[in-house]
């Protein structure tokens, strides 16, 4: 059995198709285990050997990579979600309780979708404390822990923007609160301290900006919507990519 | 910066340290013998990782499904209203200032602080290792901060209930707690009551009447800050040395804010005071 | 852009060099106006000029549907209590100055609480507990002289600066009382 399941790899490895995609033979070889490295876009975010200490479970815990899973599979839950959903409150609600009740699987990739979002919080969370505790911030890796920051705070950004969709109670008053805060920024809002005395009012101060409007209402769920789907991903992105590139450059920081 | 001694460095003879720390800078070099292939060995642990993960995703989203409260209505605020767990440290925060404060100066402090960490803690001890021994303050004051995120989550989820009221694990969470028990007072009329100060303004510059309970709240709030830099200054001075003037005084300001929070908090739980310095423009 | 490596030119050379740091200049300088002026640009235009939102306006109906004490039949509606007290009558709204939340009004106890972070209101708006930072709004109001009833104006809002007292954040009654947030009746 075993020998007939070699014989078929063997022939497959050897067809234009596959040498077309992979330009190297199975990994059973150190060349080919170098090869596949480089010559694959997604395991080329690893280098072709790690020192012994970066495949210490206790050192790391995953928390990073973890972080970036939850990220693909909310990416992907999002995109499926957003086929039926329409930022228009007054059929938001009603898309969202579809999804729940008359869309095949539609509860399930929701519920993906949220507990993903409370993974990533969590895990991105942990892994700064872990980041810290091992002192891998230090240098000449300081910069990359800045990008982790902003990681941070955009991960942030994207919950709160995500739970204003589904258009609840839960979402109404999450960003009714939040946007008071933004109203009592200092110098830019309406109600913060020395706001007022700049010239703010409830109709151009950072709270208008950000709902495009003086209530939670159409023109916030729609910047909100813009916010979540795509512009706060592409960003975050954007930073992930540096972050990663990052570490690939100042190398691993952890024991042998 | 370049002795890169640790704080906790006192108990360690001199050389050692700098041994210690020439064996650590070697072991940073990359040999072939202390490196494997990524294939198999990283690449199938991140599978196995990935797996795992979801898997649990997928357990925990068929036994509880994404919730939805009721349509949206500006006329009803659920009692209580609960932000997801993530964000009730910062609602909790909020019980105890005003939401400039609370809401954006204390968070961009926060992140504004955890940028700063790398530039003020170049010091290459405790580099790729866990150690609390070698970089006590750092653990314990990041540490600090931690818990209080922590704790303040906690309560958030465990001991808030309608009204935002405390409730204890046993209190019945459908009665609401009686109300306006607990009178708060800002601190200068404390002050004005106990001292016997007079209430009539010493100066009035706009809307803002300036008493003698009013100047002593400042005196008391910078001093909290004067007394924060001055005192390290002054008996820690090998810290302040290893550090140098601007670290010294970036850590310190954001240590002391980051410490006049559970005063704060404990200044309200215990004293019943809402505010600690008043102005017409914003209030702490 | 500042070079003062050269100290002692001739003519020549320093003319040259006057011309190329004012090329400079006016290079960068033009860059950083035009991202600056797209910059400003861009942050207006986050700021709608037109709100398609519902009416701020609005008539309530005559005084004397409202009895002495707190009305919140209309909190669902419009987001305001009517307030009568044997002077007159107020319209105070109902967002809580804290963050905005809704608040419930407790007529045992005759107490505006806040669900939210549990701000506590009497019915003159003032603060009695809670981490509320300014007194409830009371909103502008004036009688129709043609049908006689009441019509709010929901963004006109009398919002004085509170006092700290041992009870709480008070406003002193009679200088809230004045027209035009206030009807005698």
């Amino acid at each position: 059995m075993l020998k007939l399941l070699q014989k078929i790899r063997s022939i497959v490895n050897q067809t234009q198709v596959f040498k077309s995609i992979f330009r190297h033979g199975y990994p059973d070889t150190d060349a080919n285990r170098a090869l596949v490295m480089f010559s694959n876009v997604i395991l080329h975010l690893h280098p072709v050997r790690v020192r012994r200490g970066a495949l210490k479970i206790k050192f790391t815990w995953c928390l990073g990579g973890l972080t970036f899973l939850f990220f693909i599979l909310l990416a992907i839950t999002g995109v499926i979600l957003m086929f039926y959903y329409v930022p228009d409150t007054r059929r938001a609600y009603n898309d969202i309780r579809d999804l729940g009740t008359v869309i095949y699987f539609g509860s399930l990739f929701r519920a993906v979708h949220r507990w993903s979002a409370h993974a990533m919080v969590f895990s991105v969370w942990m892994h700064m404390t872990r980041v810290f505790m091992t002192g891998s911030y230090k240098p000449p890796r300081e910069f990359n822990w800045v990008v982790g920051v902003i990681l941070l705070v955009t991960t942030l950004v994207l919950s709160w923007t995500g739970y204003l969709l589904p258009w609840d109670q839960l979402a109404l008053w999450a960003v009714t609160v939040g946007s008071k805060m933004a109203e009592a920024t200092p110098f830019v809002g309406a109600a913060g301290p020395f706001g007022p005395e700049l010239g703010r009012n409830s109709g151009n101060d950072m709270a208008f900006a950000l709902l495009g409007g003086t209530v939670v209402g159409q023109s916030a769920l729609l910047r909100f919507y813009v916010l979540h789907c795509l512009a706060l991903p592409l960003i975050t992105a954007l930073f992930i990519a540096v972050h990663f590139w990052r570490i690939r450059k100042d190398g691993f920081s952890g024991p042998l | 910066m370049s002795e890169n001694a640790s704080e906790s460095s006192k108990s360690l003879p001199k050389q050692g340290k700098l041994a210690d720390l020439i064996k650590k800078t070697a072991s940073e070099k990359i040999g072939p013998e202390n490196t494997v292939l990524v294939w198999p060995n990283l690449v199938y642990l991140e599978l196995i990782a990935i797996m795992v993960a979801v898997a649990t995703i997928l357990f925990l989203s068929l036994v509880s499904p994404a919730p939805l409260e009721e349509l949206a209505s500006a006329d009803t605020t659920p009692n209580p209203t609960k932000a997801p767990w993530y964000f009730l440290g910062l609602q909790e925060l909020l019980v105890y200032f005003d939401p400039w404060l609370a809401g954006m100066v204390l968070p961009t402090f926060i992140i504004i602080g955890l940028v700063l960490i790398p530039y003020v803690d170049p010091s290459p001890l405790g580099k790729g290792y866990y150690t609390f021994k070698e970089r006590k303050f750092s653990m314990l004051g990041f540490g600090f901060g931690l818990a209080l995120w922590w704790v303040l989550i906690l309560i958030g989820v465990f001991f808030r209930g309608l009204d935002w009221s405390w409730y204890w694990p046993w209190d019945d969470p459908h009665v609401h707690q009686p109300a306006g028990a607990v009178k708060l007072v800002d601190l200068e009329i404390l002050l004005q009551d106990f001292l016997g100060l007079n209430e009539a303004p010493l100066v009035t510059l706009g809307r803002y009447a300036v008493t003698m309970s009013n100047l002593l709240t400042w005196a008391m709030f910078l001093g909290f800050y004067a007394v924060g830099f001055t005192v390290p200054f002054l008996f820690f001075r090998e810290f302040y040395r290893k550090l140098g003037f601007v670290r010294y005084n970036l850590v310190m300001f954001f240590f002391i804010s980051m410490m006049g929070v559970p005063m704060k908090i404990f200044l309200r739980l215990l004293a019943d005071i809402k505010y600690v310095l008043v102005t017409p423009w914003f209030k702490i | 852009m500042a070079e003062n490596k050269n100290d002692n030119l001739d003519d020549d050379v320093s003319r040259r060099r006057f011309f190329t740091l004012m090329g400079l200049g006016v290079g960068w300088g033009g860059l950083l106006t035009a991202l600056g002026g797209v910059g400003v640009g861009a942050a207006r235009y986050m700021l709608p000029s037109v709100l398609y939102e519902p009416p701020t306006v609005f008539k309530i109906g005559t005084p004397d549907e409202y009895g002495i004490g707190v009305d919140t039949k209309l909190k669902k509606e419009r987001q305001i209590w009517v307030v009568r007290n044997e002077r007159g009558l107020y319209v105070m709204i109902a967002i809580c100055r804290h963050l905005g939340c809704t608040p419930n009004f407790f007529q045992d106890q005759a107490l505006f609480r806040c669900p939210c972070h549990g701000s506590i209101y009497d019915t003159r708006g003032n603060v009695l507990g809670g981490p509320a930072p300014r007194t409830l709004w009371r909103a502008g109001i004036s009688l129709d002289p043609v049908d006689g009833q009441i019509v709010v104006d929901f963004n006109m809002r009398q919002d004085p600066d509170p006092k700290g007292t041992p009870e709480g954040l008070m406003v002193e009654e009679m200088g809230r009382e004045v027209e035009p947030y206030f009807l005698k009746v």
